[in-house]
C-alpha cells in the first residue's frame, strides 16, 4: 500500500475520494444513501467512471501507440450492442431454465452476466482484429480514414432497417432487462462501486501494460518506427496487439454504459462517441493515464454546468473550447503541468527560501 | 520493360473487368433500369467529386487530412439555401466576414518589417498568442449584441411556412450608425490575428519580397466590397427576393461558392497554419472545426430538415422529351431514351463534369496548377525556387473548400438541408479519395463515378433483394478495402 501510495498520490487519493463519496454526502446532506440528490450524482459520477475507462482505451491508442483512430466508437458500441443483445434475447431463457448454485446460492444471473461481458470482450478484440487487418497497412491519415470509414459502416449497420427486429434500427434497444442485483436505477449504489472497480482495475492494467516491456515497444513504435524495426521489433504486429487491447477496454466501457443506461442506441457507434472520446482525452493529456481520466471528469461536470448555462446547444461552447486547447495546450492539462510544473514547484521553492532567508539577512 | 508490360497486362485486366461488369449489369437489369441507374449514379459520384477533389488536393499538396470537409459541404447547402429563401442573414454576415479578411490581408504589407523586428525567444513565443487573444477579445467586443440568431430566423420562418411570403419576413436590420462600427473591430481583429500568423521576429520566416501590386489590389477590393455590403445590407435581400428564381439560384449558388473560399482561406490562415510545425493536430484541430460548424448551425436554423424549393427551371411538374422544351417549359422530368429522369439531377451531374473539367484546365493549364502539381511532388523544392507555396496553400484550401461548398448547394434542391447532411459525403469523399489515390485530381474524379456507380447500382439491388438502402451504403467500405488490398496508394496515386 505504501508503495502505491508512494508511486501514484493522485490516484490513491481519487480512489479513497470515490469510496468515500456516497456516504460522505449522504451524512453532510442528512439524504438517504440510496435516493434523491445523493442518487444523482452517484449516476454523474458512474458516467463519469465509464467515460474515463473509454477515454484512457482511447489514449492507449492515440498517446502511447500514436495511432490515430477516428473508429473508436465501433468496439464501443459493439461491447455495447453484444451485452444489450444477449441480455434481451439470450439470458431470460437460461435464467429461466438452468440454475446454477454454489451451495445453496444462485448465481446464475452473475455467471450469465459474467458470459455476457465475456462476450463483449470477444466482440472487441474481433472487431479490433477486423479493424487491424483491413487498417494497418497503412499509416497516418489514412488510417485515420479507413478507421473512420469501417465504424461509420458499423454505424450504419447499427441504423439499418433490416435488423429492426433485434437492433430497433434508428430507435436503437431500450428497456434492456438488466438483473435487479447491479440494476443501475434500484441497486445504483451497487452499480456505483462495481464501475469503480472497473475503472480500479482499468487503470492499474492499463499502467501495467504501458510500463511493461510490450508497452515501452509500443512507445518506441510510436517515437520511431524504423528503428524499432531495426532493433527487431516488428511494428505492425505491436500497433495490432496496442489496438486490439485499446479495443477491448473500450468494449469494457461499452458494455458498462449499455448495462448503466438499460440501451443500445446508434449513437453508441457514432463518431460522436469518438469525439467525445478526443476531446476528454486532449482535454486532460495524451501519452499520460490519469490526463483522459481527469479530461473525463471535468467534462462530466462541465457538461453538466454547461447545460444549464447555455441550454441544450451546449457542446458549441465544447467545441470551441477543444478547439482552443489545441491551438494554445495542445499537451492538455496533465501535459502542460508536467512540463512547467517542475518551474512552478522551483518558483514556489525559491519563494519559500526567500521567505525563510530574509529574517536570516536581517540578522 | 518488363514492369510497363505488366502495366499494360493490369490496365487490359481492368478494362476487360470493367467491360464484363457494365454487360452483366445491362443484362441482368434491362435497358430502362440500367439507364436510370447509372444516371443516378452520375448524380451521386458528381456530388462525390466535388467533395473529393477538394479533399485531395489538399491532402496531396499540404498533407492535411480536412475532417470538417463534410461540415463544409453542409455549410454550403446552408448559405445557398439561405440565400434563395431569404438572404437576409447572409447580406447581414457578409460585411463582418469581408472586413475579417480585409484585415488579415493588411498584415502581409508590413510583414517584411514584423520579421525583422528584434525579439527575444521568449517574446517570439509569447506575441503569438497575445496577438490572438487581443483578437479574441477585439472580435468578442465586435460581435457584443450582434443578432445573428435573429437575422438566421428569418429564412427559418420563410422555409417553414411555404406559402409565407419571405418577402415580409424581413427583418430590420441594425442601423448603419449601430452596425458600422462592427466591421471596423473586425479589421481590427483580423490583423491581429495576421500579426500572430507572421511570426514576428522570426527570421527564417524572411522570404522573397512579395508582389505588392496584387496584394494591394485585392485588400482594395476586399475594402470597398466591405463597404458596399455594409451600405447596402438593409436594401440588397429585397431585391434578390423580387428577382427572376433562375437567377436567384444562380446567385445562390455563386454566393454559397464564394462563401466557401472565404471561409476556407480564413480556416486555413488562422487556425491550420499556425499548427504546420504539429502536424499531428491539424487533424485534431479540422475535427473539432467540424464538431463546431456544426453546433453552431444548430444555434443558429435549429437542429431540423429544411427542404429547399427547387428554382423554377426545375419545378414545373411534367415531363420534356427534349432539353429545349425543358428548357422552354421547366418541367421537372425529362426523357432520355425513354426513361424519365429528373431535370434537377441532370443539372448536378452537368455541374460535376463542368467541375472537372475547370480543375483539369487549372491544374494544367494554369501558372497556379503548374505549382501545385509540383508541390504535391515536392513542396520544400518549389519553396526552394523562390515560390510563396504558404499563399498556395491558402488558395488550394480555399479552392478546396469552395468545392465541397458548392457541391452542399448543388444537393440542396433533392436532399433534405440538415446539420448531418455532410457527414455521409464526408465519408464517401474519403473512400473516394482513397480509392483514386490522394493528391489526384483524375484519380478522384473516377473514383467518385465507382463509388456513385456503386451506390446507384447497390440501391437498385437492395431493392430487388429487399433490403435497406443503409446496407448498400455501409457495403461501399468493402470497395475501398479491397482497393487497398490489391493497390494501397490509389488508382491513380504515386507510390511512396
Amino acid at each position: 500500500m505504501k508503495n502505491i501510495w508512494k508511486k501514484d498520490k493522485g490516484f490513491v487519493i481519487f480512489l479513497l475520494a470515490a469510496i468515500a463519496f456516497p456516504f460522505v454526502f449522504s451524512l453532510l446532506g442528512q439524504t438517504s444513501l440510496t435516493e434523491g440528490t445523493n442518487k444523482f450524482w452517484q449516476g454523474q459520477l458512474i458516467n463519469f467512471f465509464i467515460m474515463a475507462i473509454f477515454a484512457m482505451s482511447y489514449d492507449l491508442l492515440i498517446g502511447y501507440a500514436g495511432m490515430l483512430s477516428f473508429g473508436h466508437a465501433a468496439s464501443f458500441g459493439g461491447g455495447a450492442y453484444t451485452v444489450a443483445l444477449l441480455l434481451t434475447y439470450v439470458a431470460p431463457d437460461i435464467v429461466k431454465n438452468y440454475q446454477i448454485f454454489i451451495g445453496s446460492l444462485n448465481i446464475t444471473e452473475i455467471v450469465v452476466l459474467l458470459v455476457c461481458f465475456l462476450a463483449a470482450i470477444l466482440v472487441s478484440i474481433l472487431i479490433g482484429l477486423l479493424f487491424s487487418a483491413s487498417a494497418m497497412r497503412v499509416k497516418g491519415p489514412y488510417f485515420a480514414m479507413l478507421t473512420l470509414a469501417l465504424a461509420t459502416a458499423l454505424n450504419l449497420l447499427t441504423r439499418a432497417t433490416d435488423f429492426v427486429e433485434w437492433t430497433g434500427a434508428d430507435e436503437g434497444m431500450h428497456g434492456v432487462p438488466v438483473p435487479y442485483w447491479i440494476n443501475p436505477t434500484q441497486n445504483r449504489l451497487t452499480f456505483y462501486f462495481i464501475a469503480l472497480v472497473f475503472l480500479v482495475v482499468t487503470y492499474i492494467l492499463m499502467k501495467r501494460i504501458v510500463s511493461s516491456p510490450t508497452g515501452r515497444v509500443i512507445q518506441a513504435t510510436r517515437e520511431n518506427e524504423d528503428r524499432s524495426r531495426m532493433i527487431g521489433y516488428n511494428p505492425v504486429t505491436y500497433r495490432t496487439l496496442a489496438f486490439v487491447m485499446a479495443s477491448v477496454f473500450a468494449g469494457i466501457a461499452g458494455a458498462l454504459y449499455s448495462l448503466w443506461t438499460v440501451s443500445a442506441t446508434p449513437s453508441m457507434t457514432s463518431g460522436v462517441t469518438t469525439v467525445n472520446a478526443l476531446i476528454m482525452t486532449i482535454l486532460g493529456g495524451m501519452g499520460t493515464l490519469i490526463g483522459p481520466v481527469l479530461g473525463a471528469g471535468i467534462m462530466q461536470i462541465f457538461s453538466q454546468f454547461f447545460y444549464t448555462w447555455f441550454g441544450a446547444r451546449w457542446p458549441l461552447v465544447f467545441g470551441i473550447i477543444f478547439v482552443l486547447i489545441v491551438m494554445f495546450l495542445p499537451y492538455g492539462i496533465v501535459g502542460t503541468w508536467r512540463m512547467h510544473g517542475f518551474k512552478l514547484k522551483e518558483g514556489w521553492q525559491r519563494f519559500w527560501d526567500l521567505l525563510k532567508t530574509k529574517p536570516t539577512a536581517e540578522k | 520493360m518488363s514492369h510497363n508490360n505488366k502495366k499494360t497486362l493490369y490496365t487490359v485486366i481492368g478494362v476487360v473487368a470493367v467491360a464484363a461488369i457494365i454487360f452483366g449489369l445491362y443484362s441482368y437489369a434491362g435497358q430502362e433500369s440500367f439507364i436510370r441507374t447509372v444516371l443516378s449514379g452520375l448524380t451521386l459520384g458528381s456530388l462525390f467529386f466535388l467533395v473529393a477533389a477538394g479533399l485531395t488536393l489538399i491532402f496531396g499538396l499540404m498533407d492535411v487530412l480536412n475532417f470538417a470537409h463534410g461540415s463544409m459541404f453542409m455549410l454550403g447547402a446552408y448559405i445557398g439555401w439561405q440565400f434563395y429563401t431569404n438572404p437576409t442573414f447572409i447580406f447581414g454576415v457578409l460585411p463582418l466576414l469581408l472586413a475579417f479578411a480585409a484585415g488579415i490581408l493588411l498584415v502581409p504589407l508590413f510583414k517584411p518589417k514584423l520579421v525583422r523586428l528584434e525579439l527575444s525567444d521568449v517574446w517570439q513565443k509569447r506575441l503569438p498568442k497575445l496577438m490572438y487573444l487581443a483578437a479574441l477579445i477585439v472580435g468578442g467586443i465586435a460581435l457584443w449584441k450582434f443578432d445573428v440568431i435573429g437575422l438566421a430566423d428569418t429564412a427559418m420562418v420563410a422555409a417553414v411556412t411555404t406559402s409565407a411570403n419571405p418577402l415580409a419576413e424581413l427583418s430590420a436590420q441594425e442601423p448603419l450608425l449601430r452596425f458600422m462600427w462592427r466591421p471596423l473591430l473586425l479589421m481590427v481583429s483580423g490583423a491581429l490575428v495576421a500579426v500572430g500568423v507572421s511570426r514576428p521576429g522570426d527570421r527564417t520566416e524572411i522570404t522573397a519580397p512579395e508582389p505588392l501590386k496584387k496584394r494591394l489590389i485585392l485588400l482594395i477590393v476586399l475594402v470597398i466590397l466591405t463597404i458596399v455590403f455594409t451600405l447596402v445590407r438593409e436594401n440588397a435581400s429585397e431585391a434578390v427576393l423580387l428577382m427572376n428564381g433562375n437567377l436567384r439560384f444562380l446567385l445562390a449558388i455563386i454566393t454559397a461558392t464564394g462563401f466557401g473560399f472565404l471561409l476556407g482561406a480564413l480556416i486555413e490562415i488562422t487556425m491550420i497554419r499556425p499548427l504546420y510545425v504539429r502536424s499531428f493536430f491539424i487533424v485534431l484541430m479540422t475535427l473539432g472545426l467540424s464538431y463546431v460548424l456544426r453546433e453552431l448551425v444548430q444555434v443558429l436554423w435549429d437542429p431540423l430538415a429544411y427542404q429547399m424549393v427547387r428554382p423554377p427551371l426545375f419545378a414545373q411538374p411534367g415531363r420534356a422529351n427534349t432539353i429545349a422544351e425543358w428548357l422552354m417549359n421547366g418541367s421537372s422530368t425529362i426523357s432520355i431514351v425513354g426513361v424519365t429522369f429528373p431535370t434537377y439531377r441532370l443539372f448536378v451531374i452537368a455541374l460535376g463534369f463542368v467541375m472537372f473539367i475547370f480543375v483539369t484546365v487549372l491544374m494544367t493549364r494554369s501558372r497556379l496548377g503548374m505549382v501545385i502539381r509540383a508541390g504535391v511532388q515536392d513542396p520544400q523544392m518549389v519553396e526552394a525556387l523562390g515560390i510563396n507555396v504558404k499563399s498556395v496553400f491558402t488558395l488550394v484550401f480555399a479552392l478546396g473548400v469552395a468545392l465541397a461548398a458548392l457541391g452542399g448547394i448543388g444537393a440542396a434542391p433533392f436532399l433534405p438541408v440538415q446539420p448531418g447532411m455532410g457527414d455521409q459525403y464526408q465519408m464517401q469523399g474519403f473512400i473516394t479519395v482513397v480509392i483514386g489515390g490522394m493528391g489526384s485530381y483524375v484519380g478522384a474524379f473516377v473514383g467518385a463515378i465507382i463509388l456513385g456507380m456503386a451506390r446507384a447500382f447497390g440501391d437498385y439491388f437492395a431493392l430487388k433483394w429487399q433490403l435497406s438502402p443503409t446496407i448498400a451504403e455501409a457495403s461501399t467500405v468493402i470497395i475501398m478495402i479491397v482497393v487497398l488490398l490489391l493497390r494501397p496508394q490509389g488508382l491513380f496515386g504515386k507510390k511512396d
